[in-house]
């Protein structure tokens, strides 16, 4: 756990230096009248992999909503390599490089494993690098390769798990958004999928990634965001977070 | 889609917090139909009798040739001062449109100095058409007098001023019973109709009776569509069996069966007969098909609509008389009163039938029956998991729907005394749709609101917009506006109103409020609409 | 309870009750009965015209049959793909397809105004001197309508349908209802009330061939061929183009598309042009056909096609061209064995059982119910 954290250089997490790869500031998302997000600020590095928990509801699908685009703050910004990208439509913010594989995977179940592959690169137009890419991605998942012809809708639920997190990955993302990777997956396939996580992010791929799962997201994260209705809660690298009183109660359950 | 959320949603949805909220929404709605109502129909009578054909006493000018020509005395006075109320009453409620839209001010204040405006109006009049009709005082008007106005204007410029004069002096009372003031009037005015135009009557009263049968299938297809969420494509269907098996049951074609000395042709009896049929087949349509999804369950009605016209024309089992359809309907008659051909008795019938109607549908609506559509039409799969029978809840409107225009149909075959396929074309089932589009969908009051402005545009504004066409093209010299058919337009009308409604105001004219909620908030928003509903 | 209800939402009823008489797993079988009883149905209608009228009138019913249905199969292409894209049924299309007549009548005068005026030859005498003159004509014309139908296409889905994307299902189709209404009212007023000629009268002439005694026109193998070739066309561009691939995943979720980096009001903007251009093919080569269009044929027809994409299943491409030649061979046959008078009806029947008893068609997938 603790290689992957170590390779960039350490700054003191609270203190970021002064481009953040993906930086949140004071995001409000609103549905109807419901607030779904209050003053949500976070940022992430480049090179990091860092967490957001929280219960049900607390905003943290939002928040990655608000990141893609799928739903527009109602204040804030949103910044990506020091740029506004809250105004852009979803696509665009796609094609400047935040790859966001969303809860409950949302393949395309009519495509083959290899088309919804290339739906991920879909806005590159380096065809040359593409074949790299994809070989790439059947190291990571080489159950993949033999399921390539398949149509996604008919893989059971880790193969499809992996086709999202590849799909996200055909893109070449600076910033990879991970919505739940974990969810309804068998406990064997949740280490596998988290070794690979670990193994994307020491590839040079910024992570932001949810998980219900407290413990196993403070064990792949450098840093983690704790979301509760809808605010930040607590902040501080994963080992703080870890030994934290109030999270070890509320999410660690010990 | 992002702009979506943030652009309607954030915005747009006021969703009514507190009972109170909401009782002040209704209540404002149905004040500013008495005000827009009543100043229309000012504006009407002012200009009435410029667009009036002359008729054989030359009528053909109108109070603004009084104000027009150089004052001659007491009688211009009076006109003056009649123009000058309805001008005090314009002005008021601009500037309440003004004042709601730039700063969400109180709307309609000096209500009590406008109903004294509208009530000067009404004195005044009443005192111009007392002093023209009953003692013709020339001198006081000058050469123009006996022209100055006709029965009709005044009368609607007298409702006009009544109106206006009911919603600002009694905005309270209204408030507080805003269905009940709104059914009396409509109820007084709507009797009064026949009897306060004097001019045409007869096509007056026929169009009246048009709008009643237009308004009877809103409220019909407002079961349908709106109580229980299904969209039915075909209901003009509905309208032609009961047409149809009244049109026969009426006639020599099989009337003779239920012909009982004395008493020809019990049309009362065969009015609910063709209700029944029809509600029979709507139960047969309904039971195999309302297991389908909304949109494909709208094309199988619209398939069904199509099917029933096209056997009604190929004379199906040689019951139907093919293209020509069903002749020699015999009139009802009550009381020893035959109804024949003139149409106020029909008209009369018609309203009180509605009445009736509109009070079963109404306590339907508050009923267990009506909670049932609501959940079936909000979330199906909630519905039946909370153990409602969705489909026999579904069958229930379809079947009462059909009912509905099933009355209509036999009244409109004895009126007419004849019916034919071209009648029920989809055309019929179209016009019922925007009439409750146009109202608010799920909304009672809008349906008969939406039946009257409907035929309001079909049997006045298309038919006239030619000869003001015509009046235009000859006196501005553009020629081609003169040979205008607008009565084509009729279609475009149609069209226009279902997309400029769905798209700028989806709740209709009348909104019923839970509807509104519903069509506004789209997309992701929908269960927290739900949330509020429940909150 | 709860799995009461939903067992009844997903599974047709007709499925339902033979898995009560037989067991389960039998909705399979439902499939591979449909097909047969349909052709089977189909294949009775002409043994009973060929044994009642002569083997003759069958055999010219049966081009007659096909010729109609490569019509509606254009038609058809257009519903299935909207359908697909935004589960909207596009009910003003078969008006477009109208409207593509008249635009192709418009566009037609005004070449031949210009052919007169520069080499002093109208449009129609170039098409009937010969193949390769017709062939320069329709190299013109085609493109030229079928831009401005689809443009068109793409306007009405602009104002009438884009803001209510996310809106509940039935408010899109009640705008499609008025889409319709003020189309065809429009035609109505520009056009009258009755059949207007659309200049193209002979432009396709002659017999091709005959066999079995049964004459086949060119302008029967022009219509079935074009017709076949748009849509092989349109396949191919599915499958294998970047836009037909951001069609696919923007039909099987839109969210997922939009993250894929695909521009879904472009996409969709894309599949309402292709779709009217499409029926702009159609209006075409039906005016060629019979060159006379009037104002509310597209009502009809558009039921028709409506009916061949659902039989076809609705958002599957191959199937609304397969699903439109047999309603033709439906639509002729059922006329002719009711003398002309039911064949409408029959086919609106065909619409409601296959709709409420096999909603996925004859290739459909199943469409996952979220109204």
């Amino acid at each position: 756990m603790t290689q992957t954290a170590a390779t960039p250089e350490p700054p003191a997490p609270e203190a970021p230096p002064a481009q953040p790869l993906l930086e949140l500031r004071d995001v409000d998302v609103l549905y109807g009248r419901v607030q779904a997000l209050r003053g949500v600020s976070l940022h992430v590095q480049s090179g990091e992999v860092v967490a957001l928990i929280g219960s049900n509801g607390a905003g943290k699908t939002t928040t990655l909503r608000a990141i893609s685009g799928l739903v527009r703050p109602a204040r804030g910004e949103v910044l990506l390599e020091g740029q506004p990208i809250h105004a852009l439509g979803a696509e665009v913010i796609a094609r400047r490089g935040v790859a966001h594989a969303p809860e409950g995977r949302r393949l395309f179940s009519r495509m083959t494993v290899r088309e919804n592959l290339e739906m991920g690169a879909f806005s590159r137009r380096d065809g040359s690098e593409l074949r790299a890419d994809y070989d790439r991605v059947y190291e990571l998942f080489p159950r993949l390769r033999e399921r390539s012809t398949q149509l996604a809708g008919s893989l059971s639920g880790g193969e499809q798990q992996m086709v999202a997190i590849g799909r996200a990955l055909m893109a070449r993302p600076r910033v990879l958004l991970l919505d739940e990777p974990s969810l309804g997956l068998a406990p064997i396939l949740v280490d596998a999928i988290f070794e690979v996580i670990r193994e994307i992010n020491a590839t040079g791929t910024t992570i932001l990634l949810i998980e219900q799962n407290a413990l196993l997201a403070l064990d792949v994260a450098r840093r983690a965001y704790v979301l509760e209705t809808g605010s930040i809660a607590l902040s501080g690298s994963a080992a703080e977070l870890q030994q934290s009183e109030a999270v070890q109660r509320a999410y660690l359950g010990m | 889609m992002p702009e979506h959320v943030s652009g309607r949603l954030a915005g747009d949805v006021d969703l009514p917090t507190t009972a109170t909220e909401t009782r002040a929404q209704e209540s404002s709605s149905v004040f500013w139909l008495l005000v827009i109502g009543g100043l229309m129909m000012l504006v009407g009578g002012w200009l009435l009798p410029w667009f009036v054909e002359p008729t054989a006493n030359g009528i053909g000018a109108s109070p603004m040739d009084v104000v027009a020509s150089p004052p001659r005395g007491v009688g211009s006075l009076l006109v003056y001062l009649m123009g000058l109320s309805m001008l005090g009453l314009l002005a008021g409620a601009a500037y309440d449109a003004v004042s709601l839209r730039l700063r969400r001010g109180q709307p309609h204040r000096w209500a009590r100095q406008r109903a004294v405006l509208a009530a000067v109006g009404m004195v005044c009049t009443v005192t111009v058409w007392y002093l023209i009709a009953k003692r013709r005082e020339e001198p006081l008007f000058g050469e123009l007098s006996p022209l100055a106005l006709t029965d009709n204007a005044v009368w609607l410029t007298l409702t006009g001023f009544a109106l206006c004069c009911l919603a600002y002096g009694f905005r309270r009372p209204i408030a507080a019973r805003s269905g009940l003031t709104l059914a009396a009037v409509a109820l007084v005015v709507g009797a009064l109709v026949p009897l306060i135009f004097r001019q045409s009557i007869e096509f007056i009263s026929w169009a009246a009776g048009a709008a009643a049968i237009y308004t009877l299938l809103a409220l019909g297809l407002n079961v349908v569509v709106g109580f229980a969420g299904l969209l039915d494509l075909g209901y003009a269907a509905f309208f032609a069996i009961g047409a149809y098996t009244c049109g026969s049951l009426a006639s020599s074609r099989h009337g003779d069966v239920l012909h009982i000395p004395f008493w020809p042709y019990p049309f009362w009896i065969i009015l609910f007969l063709g209700a029944a049929v029809a509600a029979l087949f709507g139960a047969l349509l309904g039971a195999p098909t309302l297991r389908l999804r909304g949109d494909y369950l709208a094309i199988v009605t619209l398939g069904f609509g199509e099917i029933i016209p096209d056997a009604a024309n190929n004379n199906a089992f040689g019951q139907t008389g093919g293209p020509n359809g069903i002749t020699g309907i015999h009139h009802p008659s009550l009381f020893g009163h035959d109804f024949g051909i003139d149409p106020r008795p029909y008209y009369y019938a018609l309203l009180v039938l509605i009445a009736l109607i509109i009070v079963v549908l109404r306590n339907l609506e508050r009923s267990r029956i009506g909670r049932a559509w609501v959940a079936v039409r909000e979330d199906e799969v909630a519905a039946s998991a909370t153990g409602i029978n969705t489909v026999s809840t579904k069958l229930l409107a379809f079947a009462i729907g059909a009912a509905v225009s099933g009355f209509a149909g036999a009244f409109y075959g004895a009126e007419l005394g004849i019916v034919s396929p071209d009648d029920f074309q989809f055309a019929v089932s179209v016009t019922a749709l925007s009439t409750v589009v146009l109202g608010g969908i799920g909304s009672i009051t809008g349906a008969a609101v939406g039946g009257l402005l409907i035929s309001f545009i079909i049997f006045w504004i298309l038919p006239h917009a030619q000869e003001w066409s015509m009046t235009f093209g000859n006196t501005t010299g553009f020629t081609a506006l003169s040979s205008v058919d607008y009565s084509k337009y009729v279609y475009v009308a149609y069209g226009v109103i279902l997309v400029s409604i769905m798209l700028l105001r989806p709740a209709g004219l009348i909104p019923s409020r839970a509807r509104k909620v519903e069509l506004q908030a789209g997309g992701e928003s929908e269960p927290l609409a739900a949330v509020r509903g429940r909150a | 309870m709860e799995g009461q209800g939903e067992v009844r939402a997903v599974l047709p009823p007709l499925a339902r009750r033979r898995s009560l008489l037989r067991g389960g797993g039998l909705a399979e079988l439902g499939s591979r009965a449909f097909p047969t009883v349909l052709i089977g149905a189909l294949v009775l209608m002409i043994i009973d015209v060929a044994a009642r009228s002569g083997v003759s009138v069958a055999g010219s019913q049966l081009v007659n049959g096909i010729t109609k249905g490569a019509i509606f199969a254009l038609i058809a292409v257009g519903y299935t793909m909207v359908y697909g894209i935004i589960e909207l049924i596009n009910f003003a299309h078969g008006d477009v397809f109208t409207l593509s007549a008249v635009y192709g009548k418009e566009i037609g005068r005004g070449l031949s105004w210009i052919g007169m005026s520069l080499w002093g030859v109208s449009l129609g005498s170039l098409a009937t001197r010969g193949p390769l003159g017709l062939a320069a004509v329709l190299l013109v014309l085609f493109p030229l309508t079928m831009a401005a139908t689809g443009i068109t296409g793409v306007l009405i889905e602009r104002v009438a349908y884009r803001r209510l994307r996310d809106a509940p299902r039935l408010a899109p189709l009640i705008t499609a209802v008025g889409v319709s209404f003020i189309l065809e009212g429009s035609m109505l007023v520009t056009q009258g009330s009755s059949n207007v000629r659309t200049d193209k009268e002979g432009w396709i002439r002659g017999t091709a061939f005959t066999a079995g005694g049964v004459d086949v026109h060119w302008a029967d193998i022009f219509v079935v061929g074009m017709a076949l070739l748009m849509m092989f066309a349109l396949q191919a561009f599915i499958r294998s183009t970047r836009l037909g691939k951001a069609m696919r995943a923007t039909a099987q979720d839109r969210d997922a598309a939009l993250l894929s980096g695909v521009n879904i009001n472009r996409t969709i903007a894309a599949t309402f042009f292709i779709g009217s251009a499409l029926a702009a093919a159609g209006g075409l080569i039906y005016s060629i056909f019979f060159d006379s269009v009037v104002w509310n044929l597209g009502f009809g027809f558009g039921i028709i096609a409506f009916t061949a994409a659902v039989l076809g299943g609705i958002g599957n491409i191959v199937g609304a061209g397969l699903g439109g030649f047999l309603i033709g061979l439906i639509y002729v046959f059922g006329g002719q064995i009711t003398s002309g008078q039911w064949s409408n009806s029959i086919v609106f029947a065909m619409l409601i059982v296959v709709l409420t008893f096999r909603p996925v068609g004859l290739l459909g997938m199943r469409v996952p119910d979220r109204a």
